[in-house]
């Protein structure tokens, strides 16, 4: 049998698995994964530009006029420099003043009513809320309702802590456990053994299938929601960004995205070969993937989560807020050049194919023990 | 795509077989088979036992869905270890009743031809002769997961013999077959066997596998009871004396002659008087006494061996395990 006998044989295989890695009923759930970054991107992007297109309607106010006002202002002033608000809303409550102790142990406490009203402005980017007490301004709250760089900052966190981290690897668990594991609990397994088929062969041809399914839809799912996220700016900001950094950010999310499903796509498919219960494998490699950056420097190059955030254009921001343990777990190890962290996750792939491939030639049916 | 025709026979002799040599296989601590040596020579074999015997773990053996533990196998001089070669001359139709479940009968029987390489035309002009040949063509674009049990076993025997292999493996193949069907594929294994290519099944239908077997091979308990030709197996029993019936006018007479030899056992006379069963331990000198009574003059309208069948060496050989 020639080379390119085999390789043929192995794009059959393919071919037919591919039905099911991509349209069968346990797909969905990736389906689901995949997309679900893409349903948050455009829905904030169907909010943003809704919110835009109402206020806007109301009438904008420039921006100087807003960065005029200031604390201590009163409304009067504040109408007289910014014009009329998008949003007026009065009301009154109930201020504490005073609170002393009785001589019987006690507490008395006075109370004055406050007038208080906020007025919202809009200035075709940023809304700003203005709080006023008794007529004077008290607090001035400024929101960038489009603000590029913060949304490709989410994005690159929603890419790095969700997609990379959850999203690729549960999808991929799903669909290249399934190659092998799902057959054996289907009791299908042994029409590909009785193909005349070597068995690496097969396993290429299932691996073949699991990465093109894989890639197609996480790949997809990371480009969507790019996409998402971009639609809602300014032309002018986007074309920008695209005639700057912008195709080669999207081709890095889409490479680590691809190279993620390469590497835990080969892992899955050992594991389904190796071991009956897919939670354990997960489990394991959520761990081993997570303390990664806890990792002396040669156990760290044992991971695919340390190559594909390597190659991740932008950072993942950190919230100052976050717990000094979750920091950790969740900052990146030092990245690896580009090249290496590509050479990285292969190198990686092809020593848990190669381990699967010896595994699948031991392998035996034997239904009854599934 | 032709089956190459190879010599499996490790002696060196003309005709290729399948062997299997010191095999042993056990699950855990559960014996499959133990010690197995065979030669199954090209013709129609079936592997006789009780369920649990090992039949279908020496099946699965001989096309390396299993591995043995001990021993060794060649099929046709190829290792079962070989698929690539292996099960391009072997089809096996095993009782695995579960089938892909995006696949209609049509899809399953010619995709599995795209894997030898055939052109998708090609595959599926074989896939469509194979449905013909188990007269499965009208429910050929239905879901296979929507057969029944016996169209789902014809589905597996249209996809064994889709590729016109020369050794082909079926566990129990006749089952859920009708009665027009099943005759038909009695008539393929046939040809099949006559023509030179090993067609090796198990079944629990005793008086099926007479019919049509060339040699048999007895397994209980995961050792080889007996094999070769029914009648050769029968021989080899000497513990158990040979039955034969006898249907003639002058039944009595001929039964006093007869129980006159030395090794004439027992002798029972039928109610009508026109026949008798006799049990010898010799049949050769049964055969001579026969002669003298004949050329004496006495009418003997027939004589039918008993127990020459697999329900008796079943009997004599495994007792009552079946």
């Amino acid at each position: 049998m020639t080379l390119q006998f085999r390789m043929r044989q192995a794009w059959t295989i393919a071919r037919i698995e591919m039905r099911r890695a991509f349209f069968s009923r346990r797909a969905l759930w990736v389906y689901l994964l995949a997309l679900f970054p893409a349903v948050i991107f455009i829905g904030h992007g169907i909010e943003m530009t809704y919110r835009h297109k109402r206020w806007s309607g109301q009438g904008t106010t420039p921006a100087a006029a807003l960065d005029s006002v200031n604390p201590r202002d009163t409304a009067e002033e504040v109408l007289k420099k910014a014009g009329k608000p998008i949003t007026d809303r009065d009301w009154r409550r109930r201020k504490l003043t005073e609170e002393e102790e009785t001589e019987k142990g006690g507490r008395i406490r006075r109370y004055e009513m406050v007038e208080g009203r906020m007025m919202m402005y809009y200035d075709g980017r940023r809304s700003v809320r203005l709080f006023f007490e008794d007529g004077v301004l008290k607090d001035k709250s400024i929101r960038e309702e489009m603000n590029f760089d913060q949304d490709r900052q989410a994005y690159a966190g929603v890419f790095q802590y969700f997609y990379l981290r959850l999203a690729i690897f549960f999808g991929c668990l799903g669909i290249f456990m399934n190659l092998f594991r799902g057959e054996m609990l289907d009791k299908t397994l042994h029409y590909w053994f009785l193909a005349p088929a070597r068995r690496d062969v097969l396993l290429a041809g299932k691996y073949l299938a699991g990465l093109t399914a894989s890639t197609v839809i996480f790949t997809g799912g990371a480009m969507l929601s790019f996409a998402g996220m971009l639609w809602p700016h300014e032309s002018a900001a986007v074309a920008a960004y695209w005639s700057g950094p912008g195709m080669g950010h999207l081709f890095w999310y889409a490479a680590s995205a691809a190279l993620a499903c390469v590497g835990y796509g080969s892992v899955f498919l050992a594991a389904g070969l190796l071991l009956r219960n897919p939670i354990i494998p997960a489990a394991v490699l959520l761990v081993w993937e997570s303390i990664n950056g806890f990792l002396p420097d040669l156990l760290q190059k044992l991971s695919v989560l340390y190559y594909v955030q390597s190659l991740c254009p932008v950072p993942a921001p950190a919230d100052p807020g976050m717990p000094p343990l979750l920091r950790t777990l969740l900052s990146p190890a030092t990245p690896a050049a580009k090249e290496w962290a590509v050479l990285g996750v292969l190198a990686v792939t092809v020593l848990v194919l190669w381990a699967a491939a010896g595994a699948v030639r031991r392998i035996e049916i034997n239904y009854s023990t599934e | 795509m032709s089956a190459p025709p190879s010599n499996g026979n490790r002696g060196g002799a003309e005709r290729p077989v399948v062997v299997c040599e010191e095999v042993s296989k056990f699950y855990g601590e559960v014996l499959g088979v133990n010690r197995v040596t065979l030669t199954i020579p090209p013709g129609i074999t079936s592997l006789v036992g009780p369920n649990g015997s090992g039949k279908t773990t020496l099946m699965n053996l001989m096309t390396g869905l299993i591995h043995p533990d001990r021993g060794s196998i060649q099929v046709r001089g190829i290792s079962p270890r070989e698929p690539e070669r292996m099960m391009r001359i072997t089809g096996y139709a095993t009782q695995f009743d579960a089938a892909p479940r995006w696949a209609t009968g049509f899809q399953f029987v010619s995709t599995s031809l795209e894997l030898f390489g055939l052109p998708r035309a090609e595959a599926e002009s074989r896939a469509w002769k194979a449905l013909e040949r188990v007269s499965l063509t009208d429910a050929a674009h239905r879901k296979v997961a929507g057969y029944s049990k016996g169209m789902r076993q014809r589905v597996r025997l249209a996809q064994a013999i889709a590729h016109d292999p020369e050794v082909l493996v079926l566990d129990e193949p006749l089952n859920g077959l009708d009665p027009l069907v099943r005759a038909e594929t009695i008539a393929l294994f046939r040809q099949w066997g006559a023509e030179g290519r090993h067609v090796i099944l198990s079944s629990h239908v005793l008086q099926e596998v007479d019919v049509i077997s060339d040699q048999v091979i007895l397994i209980a308990n995961g050792m080889i009871v007996a094999e070769g030709e029914i009648r050769g197996v029968r021989e080899e029993i000497s513990e158990h004396p040979s039955q034969y019936i006898i249907r003639c006018r002058d039944a009595s007479r001929i039964a006093s002659l007869l129980f006159s030899e030395d090794h004439i056992t027992e002798i029972k006379l039928n109610d009508d008087r026109l026949g008798m069963l006799v049990m010898t331990r010799s049949r050769e000198e049964f055969s001579r006494a026969l002669g003298r009574i004949a050329l004496d003059g006495h009418v003997i309208d027939g004589v039918i061996p008993a127990d020459e069948n697999v329900d008796a060496l079943y009997e004599y050989l495994i007792g009552g395990g079946r």
